[in-house]
């Protein structure tokens, strides 16, 4: 990828939002475009800011992790969407998340490592798609 | 390494990637049967019946088959036998990814002994639990597990102790958190600390520096070990076949009822709440 990976974050605590913007910063060719609170914000902000990926959690007050993950792949299938989620081990709701179209779920507590893997793997994926296209 | 199910742990280490799992979720949906379609396909159940237990369970925490032999639908004997075709017509995620051509049989046999090594770590314990807690589904787990991740979150050592019927919120309760698990029966747990022990946690869960550290941002800190422990203690109980759902944390819950769980810990002080709803 010749540009910047765009990223948007969505959790309900806001020390879990500070701790995946300090792991993302410290990546080359990355930017964090936005933090969301709950899923209805990371929707209108993934519409807004058209990232590459959105890093979804799960449990999260009003509309959950899981809905917005529909919503965004549905009006959106080019946007790669991952989990971070206390529930990563929950079979049924990781099941649930692969079905939706999410690319990984990372069960908490992450460490930097998972989320760069998980960088890199959504750069080869998006690297495919575009020679693909091209 | 948290509780996951095989799948996740495959992608983790670069063994498949997610379009192989879901193509694997499909194969496995539309092959392993559920016992109530087992047994209206051996004809020892109508659909109709099978439509009705569904809708018990969701006001009764029982297994499907054993609704039918308590209802008289199925004989015990003939549960054991449907139980039995449906672990032996099974097809596990690995051997979904195997028959797929994603992954290779051998290397299969190896990532599930590395998988079940790790998992171990998880396993449940036994605690004595009083009367009323006793039969709770997340109460045995949540005190089983909670000195395992205290240490491997925030390296803290913490001992469970004794749990007696709540009379009062603890004296040091400088934060208090709270959250619902929600299933057949309910189970709010809240973590109360002073200060110190919730700066503690705090900074361990958050990683963020000491000078970063305000009220605000300790009962965050706080909360959201709540939220990745209870997380796990939810995913223990779906491993177990209970489902159960994690609520948002709460953190002006008011502490009325239930049981206080003392916690031994190394700095500070803390106690759990525990109350049924």
């Amino acid at each position: 990828m010749d540009r910047k990976l765009n990223v948007l974050l969505a959790d309900d605590s806001q020390t879990v939002l500070t701790q995946l913007e300090g792991i993302l910063n410290g990546i080359d060719d990355l930017a964090v475009v936005g933090l969301a609170q709950n899923g209805a914000a990371a929707i209108r902000m993934t519409n807004e800011s058209m990232p590459d990926l959105v890093l979804l959690d799960i449990v999260m007050p009003g509309l959950d992790g899981l809905s917005a993950l529909r919503t965004i792949r549905s009006m959106h299938p080019e946007i790669e969407v991952a989990m971070v989620t206390s529930l990563g081990g929950d079979s049924a709701k990781a099941e649930e998340a692969f079905k939706l179209g999410a690319c990984q779920v990372i069960a908490k507590p992450f460490d930097a490592e998972s989320i760069e893997s998980l960088i890199e793997m959504v750069r080869s994926d998006l690297e495919t798609g575009q020679a693909l296209n091209d | 390494m948290s509780i996951q199910f095989f799948g996740q742990f495959l992608i983790a280490r670069g063994e498949v990637d997610a379009a192989h799992l879901r193509e694997a979720l499909t194969l496995m949906s539309s092959r392993n049967a559920t016992l109530g379609d087992l047994a209206v396909a051996e004809g020892l159940l109508a659909p109709r019946d099978v439509a009705r237990i569904h809708a018990e369970q969701h006001s009764r925490d029982l297994h499907f088959g054993d609704l039918c032999v308590e209802q008289g639908l199925l004989t015990a004997a003939q549960l054991v036998e449907l139980l039995r075709m449906q672990n032996e017509r099974r097809l596990p995620v690995g051997e979904a990814l195997v028959e797929l051509g994603h992954l290779a049989s051998d290397r299969l046999a190896l990532l599930l002994d590395v998988f079940k090594a790790d998992q171990a770590n998880y396993a449940t314990g036994q605690i004595r639990l009083p009367d009323g807690l006793a039969n709770h589904r997340a109460a045995e787990p949540t005190l089983s597990l909670f000195a395992r991740f205290a240490m491997r979150l925030a390296r803290i050592h913490a001992k469970v102790g004794a749990v007696h019927a709540f009379e009062s919120a603890p004296e040091f309760a400088d934060v208090s958190v709270s959250i619902p698990l929600t299933g057949v029966q309910g189970l709010d747990v809240a973590l109360v600390s002073d200060a110190e022990f919730a700066e503690r946690l705090a900074l361990a869960t958050t990683g963020l520096d000491e000078s970063d550290l305000d009220p605000e941002t300790v009962a965050d800190g706080v909360g959201e070990f709540l939220n990745v422990f209870l997380g796990n203690v939810v995913s223990a109980l779906s491993v177990e076949g209970h489902p159960m759902e994690l609520g948002t944390p709460d953190y002006e819950a008011e502490l009325v009822d239930g049981w206080t769980v003392d916690l031994a810990v190394e700095t500070g002080r803390a106690a759990l709440v525990l109350s049924l709803f």
